[in-house]
């Protein structure tokens, strides 16, 4: 078996939700069923924009993917999706499992409500990185989103549970009312980190020039579970290499006091 | 049945149904990984009195341990998953919590009893849950840190009140005898010995002549009662020691006696070691049976 491919053949006029295009709704079907499904409301199919080949629907790539190529992934529970180049908005959004690699870039709201799987880009992320949509609750709910490159402002904003690991830089607001959850910026943040984060870990490699201040210095500690973390990452050291080693030694900044100040940022000492 | 000198009674060591857990406690440094264990596990000899039974298993290397940090496994057995849940939550609330730089976490998969689960309130609101590998822990803020404990740990059914009786000249070689079983039975995994020093001198009965006791001295094995009662002793054996067992498995269970009554056995009757028995009601109460004649083999 190879793997369930679609090569995308030109770029499409205007956004197209791919969530239709998961390996749950895709196994066993033939390739004549897969072309035949129907992609967004404007009455095309997939024939219309994708040669397909392949037959594994549990290992899914998409070539010459594009920015306007949205959704890619949402909902899925298993296998693994390659996104070779950039994707548009809401990818991974709402899955509760298996994994999506994205070569490039993604666009806004990767992995926002995901509860559980992984998402791996390999370039730059959008804003609203693990948020929550606009009239959520929530953002992101469980599951790792490692963003090889930089991430755009508000990066997890309303997260409730999971990990995120951001390699480059963090722009604006990030862990913006951030309910529990942990994120790694090995980068620069913006201005206003965990602004009106009530609980969960903003972990920092880099001391901001700037901490908003609703945020007070709690001193410098060796935090255990920092270790735990350290440890669990190294259990995937190919995945999450330019993360570690982690040390648990940190300063400590409790916050956001506006909201209760349950929350922290830590920047690793 | 008879090994160097000493005489392997033709009886079987009746035990029970249990259930358990393993925990792990570590800390900065070996010696408050004991002191934690230690206390957990203190006042935990007989269910009978402490509501469970519990020891210490062995000590872990740094790179045994989820923290990195040295520490000491702990097996807790109870007669019902309630009580057990009951003691582990009291015992490593009092005794764990309470011990600087301590952590403890969950050493056995199996169905989940709380473990920081209820600790956790004791942060007043400061608690942090970290969910990391798809297991939930929590950072209790305490006076020299954080206290990381675990949310739950895994119960299994075990077995418990497996024993053999060390029968001797006098109570030095008993003593002599059991020391060297026990430094034997140590180094078998899954088990514990939950009497002081792994040795326990008043083995008991079923029952007693007064109502409100459930249980009370071995007489038959009493050597100052020779004469006054239906005496199981020799008139040479001037003292009886037991060592009660609690394993997580049957094998556990099996090998632990295996071990420990050879040890036993290689002190011979040259060392005061006259005869290894066991301790059963018949076969009608416990649902684990173990034959001193099939261990020893």
């Amino acid at each position: 078996m190879s793997a369930l491919t679609f090569t995308l053949r030109a770029q499409p006029p205007h956004g197209m939700d791919l969530s239709p295009l998961i390996p749950d709704r895709l196994a066993n079907h033939t390739k004549a069923a897969v072309e035949t499904i129907a992609l967004g409301s404007r009455g095309l199919r997939v024939a219309d924009l994708f040669t397909v080949s392949g037959d594994d629907a549990q290992q899914m790539t998409i070539r010459n993917s594009s920015v306007r190529l949205t959704h890619i992934g949402s909902g899925m529970t298993q296998g693994t999706i390659t996104v070779e180049g950039d994707c548009g908005a809401y990818v991974g959004l709402g899955m509760h499992g298996g994994r999506i690699v994205v070569t490039g870039n993604a666009g806004p709201f990767a992995g926002s409500g995901m509860t559980s799987g992984g998402i791996e880009i390999r370039g730059d992320s959008g804003d609203f990185l693990g948020g929550a949509l606009p009239g959520n609750k929530q953002g992101m709910r469980g599951g790792i989103i490692v963003v090889r490159g930089n991430t755009g402002d508000r990066a997890a904003d309303r997260m409730r549970r999971g990990l995120i690991l951001v390699g480059g830089d963090a722009g604006a607001y990030c862990g913006s009312r951030m309910l529990a959850g942990t994120v790694l910026v090995s980068g620069r943040v913006g201005i206003m980190p965990g602004f009106a984060l009530k609980r969960g870990t903003l972990l920092l490699a880099r001391q901001p020039p700037e901490l908003p201040a609703t945020f007070q210095d709690s001193g410098e500690h060796a935090l255990l579970f920092l270790t735990l973390l350290d440890r669990e990452l190294k259990r995937e050291s190919e995945r999450f290499g330019r993360f570690l080693p982690l040390r648990n030694r940190v300063r400590r900044y409790c916050g956001d006091l506006a909201t209760g100040g349950t929350g922290e940022i830590l920047v690793l000492a | 049945m008879i090994i160097n000198g000493v005489a392997i009674d033709d009886t079987f060591a009746e035990a029970f149904g249990m259930r358990a857990t393993r925990v792990l406690i570590t800390a900065l440094d070996i010696k408050w990984a004991y002191h934690a264990a230690r206390a957990a596990t203190g006042f935990a000899t007989s269910v009978i009195g402490c509501g469970c039974e519990a020891g210490i298993e062995r000590e872990l290397s740094a790179d045994e341990t989820p923290d990195g940090r040295p520490g000491v496994s702990v097996l807790l057995f109870a007669m019902s998953g309630k009580e057990l849940a009951k003691q582990v939550e009291r015992r490593v609330g009092q005794c764990v919590l309470t011990t600087p730089t301590s952590a403890v976490f969950s050493g056995i998969e199996g169905e989940p009893i709380n473990l920081g689960k209820n600790l956790r309130f004791f942060g007043d609101g400061y608690q942090n849950s970290k969910m990391i590998g798809g297991r939930r822990y929590w950072r209790i803020p305490v006076m020299d840190g954080e206290f990381l404990c675990e949310e739950t740990t895994g119960m299994v059914r075990a077995v418990g009140g497996g024993n053999f009786l060390v029968l001797a000249r006098g109570p030095a070689e008993a003593m002599a005898a059991c020391e060297e079983a026990i430094a034997a039975m140590t180094k078998v995994p899954g088990a514990i010995m939950p009497f002081p020093g792994g040795v326990v001198r008043s083995g008991s009965k079923v029952g007693s002549i007064y109502k409100a006791l459930s249980a009370s001295t071995n007489d038959a094995f009493c050597p100052t009662l020779r004469g006054a009662v239906k005496s199981a002793l020799a008139p040479d054996v001037g003292a009886v020691l037991e060592i009660v067992i609690d394993g997580l498995t049957e094998a556990d269970v099996r090998n632990a006696m295996h071990a420990g009554i050879n040890a036993a056995c290689r002190i011979g009757s040259a060392g005061g070691v006259l005869r290894i028995s066991a301790g059963n009601y018949g076969g009608k109460l416990g649902k684990f049976h173990f034959r001193l004649h099939d261990i020893v083999k």
